[in-house]
């Protein structure tokens, strides 16, 4: 990647790799730069005498290796200079799931706290040994426990921040601090939407649903239904941060459903944005937490376990706050700015929990939402 | 084939040449099949036996773990029961019928002028004409969205001359069944002309000489005699942009936003980018396939009968 | 008089053709403009000319390594298409026999085939066996996609070659491998050169079925596809879209122009 970029093009594009290499120590694979990546380290060796190959991360949308100070991980690359992870790139769990099912092999991916237990149950991946994670004591003890299924610590919390409303405070007046904005009548073609089954979860929240993540079929139904109501007023359906980045930095976009580092973006870009928490009745942002999880049967366990500790190291937690807006599970980390330290509360170890917020949970039901959104897609 | 057919059967029956000529019709008849069976294994590999493989998962006989497999019509259920997934695909046909039928319609005077007219350079026009069929198709995309966005260039365009305001910009432009149909037809255009062109051009001149002889009008000789001689050029060109249209995909999901989503982007989304499901999304591209394949079959039949009325 | 078109209708297609030219490239020519165009984001007004862009293109190792992969996946479905190709016209020339209509629908149908299915159906096939993806998934089924184009080149170059001179062949003692390496092929070179150009940007191009079966290694559309959603790589992005798209109506024309021309001059002496 060049070097001589305008400080805003690199704090943008080192945003979108910390979002990558952040979190998850494991998997944010970029399938553009896979190409350098994999050729870079196809004729590297592992330091261990027993591991080979290459270490192969599945991770999401960004750039791999293209900083030349991989500040999320660079106590992995001390340990293993000559093994370069090599970066497969997914939009989404699902995503992730289709690819892992369909047959790629990778060693560590990157879901986050929902799918946690659908991952554990599914057969696909293994329980870490945190005793091989020297970092693993700093890391927030509640996100800890959201990542262990039976008592076993089957994902690693990395990067953690909130599903909730942006808006351009000079455009939009919101009549109350509410999910419903993204459903307003008002602001008809203006609207973004997220491209996931979650937009199920958010419906059945915002309509009373008692438990959003598993509701009756009649809730279901009427999620269902409100969201084809509703879908016209949605100009789009993003799926990758940097789609909501160019439609609401051009100002297409007034509101959407967003992550704390897209309102970081948008105040970047000079755009008078806030960053709402819903908390009508009983609406509240949902909150997520970054889990890396292994793959069964990787060849190469060490080499996961020295990049997920790389990733829970405070020097890269602290990296990532200052340039993500997304808060990172280890404790000790404290970004330089008090102003995210405010906003994020990351100095609450229950900010991802109630009542700030529903920590994103299993759906029972995964598959009829997926299919409930896909019918919304295509109404 | 002319003269080297004519050869071929007088060397086959005269018996002077019996010998040598018995000789080469064994060596003709080993190698028709010897040429062919690589093409067609190839074909057989990777192009029928997939298909199978798609109605294998499209009833649950082979399925993605953790699917238990065991033969089951459920997913032909949801398709044919469900509503959701036919008035897509409905929606889908409509949008693509519209687009082929401009398209023709487009393309047939361009054909006309070429085939027809006598112009000197017409092989380097139909040439000019689809050459850009052959050169990248999502750039050409991406071309019409760097010019239909909000910002982009019809709209800076127009608020730059002051006919409209920035503030008010077409939005209707991008992200909408308006897009994916303009888009859509921009990139199949080319292509159509060519069918339509080839049978214009083996249309015999003496039939319209004829009909002029006959004191018919140009608009009649064209009714009369050339648009039905050239009806086969005409159905085929259709099917060759209608056929793929309606399995788009790319188009929708650059330029389509929430409303030109189609039959193809939930096909794409059960295997990539979405909650995978396999079985619903083999059924669906079987339920395509089926479709195009019925079309294609009426469509030859209806030609075949054309041309023998015409003949 | 012409029977077919009076002046007046003459002149109002003539505008008509141009106009639906115009059309065809203002969109290319609209992304060349924006190429030079300084602003990182392609709108109205225009602010100055620069070629930025193409320098950052020529540091941008990503793209040349997906160019570079696109290279390998064309050359290599192009080579094994064209001999199929070859092969199918052979014996779709010769006398007709049983069956023949039937293996030149197979042989035509990948061209009408939407290409959601053919991309779907081989991931499925390729997923049963435990077949890796990779560029050699792609370039099968690029393959698939360019043999009916091969087909349609070859068989009618093919069936205008005049059998006699195969036939003279055969009457001074020479086996079919010899007739076709010194008679046949050089008549039909010309026209192997143009499905080899065919089948090679069709590949070059293809993004829809590769999307369905890359690897690790991208291919030029699938590192264009991601890029798009990266706006200020944007601007690079569309000077190499560029010069890929001049580069190849370029290579289309040129070549068909040269085609006509050879084949004319190998007739000429008959």
């Amino acid at each position: 990647m060049d070097v001589e970029r305008e400080p805003f093009d690199r704090k943008l594009s080192r945003k979108e790799m910390l979002r990558l290499a952040g979190f998850a120590a494991g998997v944010t694979v970029v399938a553009g730069p896979a190409a350098a990546c994999g050729a870079a380290a196809k004729h590297a060796s592992t330091t261990t005498a027993k591991e080979t190959g290459q270490l192969r991360v599945l991770d999401w949308a960004g750039y791999c290796n293209d900083m030349p100070h991989h500040a999320t991980y660079t106590e992995y690359l001390r340990k293993y200079p000559e093994n370069k992870p090599q970066y497969t790139f997914m939009t989404n769990e699902s995503d992730a799931l289709g690819k892992i099912r369909g047959g790629l092999k990778v060693d560590l991916f990157r879901p986050y706290v929902g799918w946690v237990e659908y991952f554990a149950t599914s057969g696909l991946v293994e329980p870490w040994t945190t005793s091989l994670i020297s970092n693993f004591k700093q890391l927030n003890p509640f996100m800890i426990k959201a990542g262990q299924y039976q008592g076993k610590q089957y994902g690693i919390p990395d990067d953690w921040g909130f599903d909730a409303v942006l808006y351009r405070s000079d455009k939009v007046k919101p009549t109350a601090e509410s999910w419903g904005l993204i459903f307003d009548e008002r602001y008809a073609g203006k609207i973004a939407w997220f491209d996931d089954l979650e937009m199920i979860t958010i419906a059945g929240m915002h309509l009373g649903a008692t438990d959003p993540w598993n509701q009756t079929s009649a809730e279901q139904d009427k999620s269902r239904s409100f969201l084809i109501s509703k879908k016209h007023l949605a100009r789009t359906f993003w799926s990758s941060e940097t789609d909501l980045w160019q439609s609401f930095g051009s100002g297409d976009i007034w509101i959407a459903y967003a992550w704390p580092n897209d309102w970081v973006q948008m105040k970047a870009k000079g755009l008078p944005v806030v960053y709402m928490h819903p908390s009508v009745g009983k609406e509240k942002p949902i909150a997520w937490v970054g889990m890396f999880m292994l793959l069964k049967e990787t060849p190469r366990p060490k080499a996961a376990h020295a990049y997920v500790d790389a990733w829970s190291a405070k020097k890269s937690a602290v990296w990532l706050e200052n340039n993500y807006g997304y808060g990172h599970a280890n404790t000790e980390a404290r970004p330089t700015s008090s102003d995210l330290l405010n906003a994020l509360q990351l100095t609450n170890p229950h900010a991802v929990g109630l009542p700030n917020a529903y920590l994103d949970r299993n759906i029972d039901q995964r598959a009829t939402y997926a299919r409930l959104w896909e019918e919304v897609k295509a109404a | 084939m002319g003269r080297g057919e004519g050869g071929l059967t007088l060397d086959a029956t005269a018996p002077e040449a019996a010998a040598p000529a018995r000789r080469r019709r064994r060596r003709f008849d080993l190698t028709t099949p010897a040429l062919l069976a690589p093409p067609v294994s190839w074909l057989a590999v990777f192009f029928l036996a997939p298909v199978v493989y798609v109605a294998l998962y499209s009833f649950n006989v082979l399925a993605l773990p953790p699917q238990a497999t065991g033969f089951s019509v459920s997913a032909w259920h949801a398709l044919i029961h469900g509503g959701v997934y036919l008035s897509l695909f409905w929606k889908s046909v409509q949008m693509s019928l519209l687009v082929s039928a401009l398209v023709v319609v487009v393309a047939y005077p361009l054909a006309y002028f070429l085939a027809l007219s006598g112009t000197p350079r017409k092989y380097i026009l139909l040439l000019l004409l689809i050459a850009p069929f052959l050169t990248s198709y999502l750039l050409r995309v991406l071309a019409w969205k760097v010019i239909l966005g909000d910002h982009g260039v019809i709209n800076t365009f127009l608020s730059w001359v002051g006919l409209r305001s920035a503030e008010h910009p077409l939005s209707f432009l991008l992200y909408s069944r308006f897009a994916v149909m303009l888009v859509l037809g921009y990139v199949w255009l080319p292509f159509v002309a060519l069918p339509i062109f080839v049978t214009l051009e083996s249309l015999d001149r003496k039939l319209l000489e004829a009909a002029s002889d006959l004191y018919a009008s140009r608009l009649q000789a064209f009714v009369r005699v050339t648009l039905p001689l050239s009806m086969s050029g005409v159905v085929a060109a259709f099917l060759f942009v209608f056929i793929p249209t309606v399995g788009e995909f790319v188009t929708p999901t650059l330029v389509g936003g929430t409303s030109g989503y189609m039959y193809g982007n939930q096909i794409h989304d059960l295997f990539n980018s979405g909650f995978p499901d396999w079985q619903i999304g083999a059924t669906l591209s079987l339920f395509l396939l089926g479709v195009v394949a019925a079309l294609t079959l009426v469509f030859i039949r209806f030609l075949r009968v054309g041309e023998a009325r015409a003949a | 008089m012409d029977v077919a078109l009076s002046p007046s209708g003459r002149r109002v297609i003539r505008v008509f053709f141009g106009l639906v030219l115009v059309f065809l490239y203002a969109p290319i020519v609209l992304l060349l403009l924006f190429s030079f165009n300084r602003a990182s984001v392609p709108a109205f007004p225009l602010s100055g000319f620069t070629l930025r862009w193409y320098e950052d293109f020529l540091h941008n190792g990503e793209m040349r390594a997906a160019l570079e992969t696109s290279a390998i996946v064309a050359v290599l479905s192009s080579v094994i298409a064209v001999v199929l190709g070859i092969l199918a016209s052979l014996a779709l020339t010769r006398r007709p026999f049983r069956g023949k209509g039937l293996v030149t629908a197979l042989l035509l149908t990948p061209l009408v085939i939407p290409l959601i299915v053919l991309g779907i159906s081989l991931l499925l096939l390729f997923h049963q066996f435990g077949i890796q993806l990779s560029i050699l998934t792609v370039a099968v089924g690029h393959v698939v996609i360019s043999v009916p184009y091969t087909i349609l080149v070859l068989l009618p170059r093919l069936a205008q070659i005049d059998r006699a001179l195969a036939e003279a062949a055969y009457d001074l003692g020479a086996g079919p491998w010899q007739t076709f390496r010194w008679v046949t092929l050089p008549l039909i070179l010309p026209a192997i050169v143009s499905a080899f150009l065919i089948a090679f940007t069709t590949s070059y191009d293809e993004y829809a079925v590769a999307s369905f079966l890359i690897g690790a290694r991208e291919t030029f559309p699938i590192y264009l596809y991601s890029q798009l959603r990266f706006p200020d790589k944007l601007p690079q992005v569309i000077a190499v879209a560029v010069l890929v798209l001049l580069l190849s109506i370029f290579v289309i024309v040129a070549a068909e122009v040269w085609r006509r021309r050879a084949e004319a001059r190998l007739e000429a002496p008959a």
